[in-house]
C-alpha cells in the first residue's frame, strides 16, 4: 500500500509519499512568506512529487493509492491539484481519494501545534474577494468536523470565533493574514513559520485511508462559489 | 527469406484547452487522424454571451479525462502504446491551458513518456500537416478566429514566421459581437455567415482598418466601433428590420480587411501556396473571395475542413511531430502562457 497525495489549495504546493512501511516522504512545510506569496503549482507540483517519490525508492508502479486536496482554496491551483490527480490516476487505472483541504489543515496544526483530543480548530483559507473558507474541527486522530466548510465574510466569521466561548487554535493563510482580528476574539494564531499554517501532504494521504475512493471522472474540486460572472448575472435583474 | 521487421511507429495523444473546446486527439506519426474528439462548451457559455475563463476552466476540468478517453478508445489505443503525448501551453486562457497542460503532464509521466509543449498558433498552422491532404512548405497561412487573426510565413514545418497580427480585436471576435448586437446569440459569426446571403454587402459603408502598405498587422476594433454606432443610429427596431443587410456589409467589411492583407503578404512574399485555418475560414465570404484570389494569382488554396480550422488536438498533435520532444522528467515543471512572448 504505496499512497501519493498532494495539495494545491493555497499558494504553496505540497507533497507526499506514504510508504507501504508507513514512513512518509514529504515536501517541508512552507516559510510564511512562501505562504503568503505567489503560487507557481503547474511548475511545482509533479517535481515535487516524482522527488518525494525517488526519495522513498518508489516508482509510479507501486503507488496504490493517490489523494488529492480538493479544496477549498485558489480554483486556479485546486484545478492543477485535481486536474493532475485524475491523470494520474487514469493512467495507472487506479481510483482517487479526495481529501478536504480544510480538514487536512487542521489535522496537520492540531496535531503539530499538539491538541489534547477534543481541542477546537479553526482552518481559515484565504477565499479572494475579501472573504475566507472556515471550518471548524474538534481535534482527534481525524478531525471531527463541527462547522462544514463554508465561504465566509471577515466579520460573520469572527462574531462566531468570538461566540464559541473557547480558544481555538486558529490555522491557514487567512489566520496568518488576520491574527490581530482573530486574537481579539479569542483564537490562538501560531507564529508565522511554525509550519502550522499550510496544508501537509502527510494529512491528505493519512485521511484518505478514511475516505472512500471515486473514479478519476468523478474527482470535483469544492469551490464553495459560484464563477463571478454567475454571480453578477444572478444580481443583475434581467432585461425584458 | 524472412521480411524486415519495422517496428509501427507509436501514435501521439494531444490535448487543448486554450479556450472554450475541450479537445484530445491521437495522430500517427505520419499524420493520419485516429481520432479527433472536440467537446464544445459553447451552450455553457451561451447565456453570459461569450466565453467566460472560471466557466471554461471547470468544465474542462469536468470533461478532459472523458475527452482523453474517447480519443483513446476510438483510436483503439491505451496510453501504454504512445510515443509521446502533446498539449497546447499557450497562448490563451491561462486557467483554461492548465487543465490540458497538468492532464497531459500527469498521463505522460505516469506513463514514463516524452512530452511536447505546442503552441496554439502553431498548431493551428500544422493543422495543414495533416493527411490525406497534406501541403509542404513553403506557403502563406492566414489563420481568423474568434481568438487571434495573424499572417504567417511557413518555411518549415516545426516553425513559421509572423508577418502581421492583430493590433486589437480579433476577426472572429469583431464577427461574433456583430452577431450578438444583432441578437443572433453567442457565438454570432456562423448566424452572420447565414443571414449575410440574405442581404446586400454594399447597404452600409464600414471603414477598413490598417489600409496602409507599410504593415501586415490587422485592426478590427474600429469596425467593430462603427457597427454599434451604426446598430444605435438606426434604433433597435430599423436595425432588426434590416439585419441581413447590416449583417451582410459587415462581414463584407471584415473579409475585405482579410483579403487585401492577405493579398499584400502574397506579393511581399511571392508564396504560390495560401492555407486558411481559424473558425473564420469556416466563412463562406472568405472562402469565395479567396477561392477567386486563388484562380485570378493562379496560387494552391489550402483550406482544412471545418473541424481541423477551429481549434482541435488533431493541429496540436500535428505540431508536435515536429517540435522538440522533451523526455521524462524534463517536463514535469512546464508552465503554461496566456500571451505570446
Ligand atoms: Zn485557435
Amino acid at each position: 500500500m504505496t499512497t501519493i497525495g498532494f495539495d494545491t489549495s493555497l499558494a504553496s504546493t505540497t507533497a507526499c509519499m506514504l510508504r507501504a512501511d508507513g514512513q512518509a516522504f514529504a515536501t517541508p512545510p512552507p516559510s510564511a512568506e512562501r505562504l503568503l506569496g505567489p503560487a507557481a503549482h503547474s511548475q511545482e507540483l509533479l517535481p515535487e512529487l516524482e522527488r518525494v517519490m525517488s526519495e522513498g525508492g518508489v516508482g509510479w508502479g507501486d503507488v496504490s493509492t493517490i489523494a488529492v486536496g480538493v479544496g477549498p482554496g485558489t480554483f486556479t491551483g485546486l484545478r492543477i491539484g485535481v486536474a493532475t490527480a485524475r491523470a494520474l490516476a487514469q493512467a495507472l487505472a487506479l481510483p482517487v481519494a479526495p481529501v478536504s483541504s480544510l480538514e487536512a489543515l487542521a489535522a496537520g496544526a492540531g496535531e503539530r501545534g499538539g491538541l489534547e483530543r477534543g481541542d477546537p480548530v479553526l482552518a481559515l483559507i484565504d477565499a479572494r474577494r475579501g472573504q475566507v473558507f472556515a471550518a471548524l474541527y474538534r481535534h482527534g486522530r481525524r478531525p471531527e468536523q463541527v462547522w462544514q466548510p463554508q465561504v465566509l465574510e471577515p466579520a460573520s466569521l469572527l462574531a462566531r470565533v468570538d461566540a464559541l466561548g473557547a480558544t481555538p487554535l486558529a490555522a491557514g493563510d487567512w489566520a496568518l493574514r488576520s491574527r490581530q482580528e482573530l486574537e481579539r476574539v479569542g483564537a490562538h494564531v501560531p507564529e508565522p513559520d511554525s509550519g502550522l499554517h499550510a496544508v501537509d501532504a502527510v494529512q491528505v494521504c493519512k485521511l484518505a485511508r478514511d475516505v472512500e475512493p471515486v473514479a478519476a471522472k468523478e474527482v470535483y474540486p469544492v469551490y464553495l462559489r459560484l464563477p463571478d460572472a454567475e454571480v453578477n448575472m444572478r444580481l443583475t435583474p434581467q432585461k425584458g | 527469406m524472412a521480411q524486415p521487421v519495422t517496428l509501427p511507429q507509436r501514435p501521439l495523444l494531444a490535448l487543448e484547452t486554450s479556450c472554450d473546446d475541450t479537445c484530445a486527439a491521437v495522430v500517427t506519426p505520419d499524420g493520419q487522424i485516429l481520432s479527433n474528439v472536440i467537446s464544445s462548451q459553447a451552450r455553457f457559455h451561451e447565456r453570459y454571451g461569450g466565453v467566460v475563463p472560471e466557466v471554461a476552466s471547470r468544465h474542462h476540468l469536468e470533461l478532459v479525462n472523458a475527452v482523453v478517453d474517447d480519443a483513446l478508445a476510438t483510436a483503439g489505443v491505451s496510453i501504454g502504446e504512445l510515443g509521446r503525448v502533446a498539449a497546447t501551453s499557450g497562448p490563451g486562457l491561462i486557467g483554461a491551458l492548465l487543465i490540458g497542460l497538468s492532464t497531459a503532464k500527469a498521463l505522460a509521466a505516469a506513463a514514463g513518456l516524452p512530452f511536447v509543449p505546442v503552441d496554439h498558433l502553431q498548431g493551428h498552422v500544422a493543422a495543414n500537416f495533416l493527411a490525406p491532404d497534406a501541403i509542404e512548405p513553403p506557403f502563406l497561412c492566414l489563420v481568423a478566429s474568434g481568438g487571434h487573426t495573424l499572417l504567417a510565413e511557413v518555411e518549415d514545418p516545426a516553425g513559421y514566421r509572423l508577418l502581421g497580427e492583430t493590433r486589437d480585436d480579433a476577426a472572429g471576435e469583431a464577427l461574433d459581437k456583430a452577431g450578438r448586437l444583432l441578437g443572433l446569440g453567442f457565438p454570432g459569426g456562423a448566424a452572420i455567415d447565414r443571414l449575410a446571403h440574405e442581404g446586400d454587402p454594399h447597404a452600409f459603408d464600414f471603414p477598413v482598418g490598417m489600409r496602409d502598405r507599410s504593415s501586415l498587422d490587422f485592426s478590427f476594433s474600429g469596425l467593430k466601433t462603427a457597427f454599434v454606432y451604426k446598430v444605435r443610429d438606426l434604433g433597435t427596431e430599423a436595425a432588426v428590420a434590416r439585419r441581413a443587410d447590416l449583417a451582410a456589409s459587415f462581414q463584407s467589411a471584415v473579409v475585405d480587411a482579410l483579403v487585401w492583407k492577405v493579398e499584400r503578404a502574397l506579393e511581399q512574399t511571392g508564396a504560390r501556396t495560401l492555407a486558411i485555418g481559424g473558425g473564420v475560414a469556416a466563412n463562406s465570404e472568405l472562402r469565395a473571395r479567396l477561392g477567386v484570389l486563388g484562380a485570378d494569382r493562379g496560387l494552391r488554396l489550402k483550406v482544412p475542413p471545418p473541424e481541423l480550422c477551429t481549434d482541435n488536438a488533431a493541429m496540436i498533435a500535428s505540431a508536435a511531430r515536429f517540435l522538440e520532444v522533451v523526455p521524462h522528467p524534463g517536463y514535469l515543471g512546464f508552465d503554461a502562457f496566456a500571451r505570446a512572448a
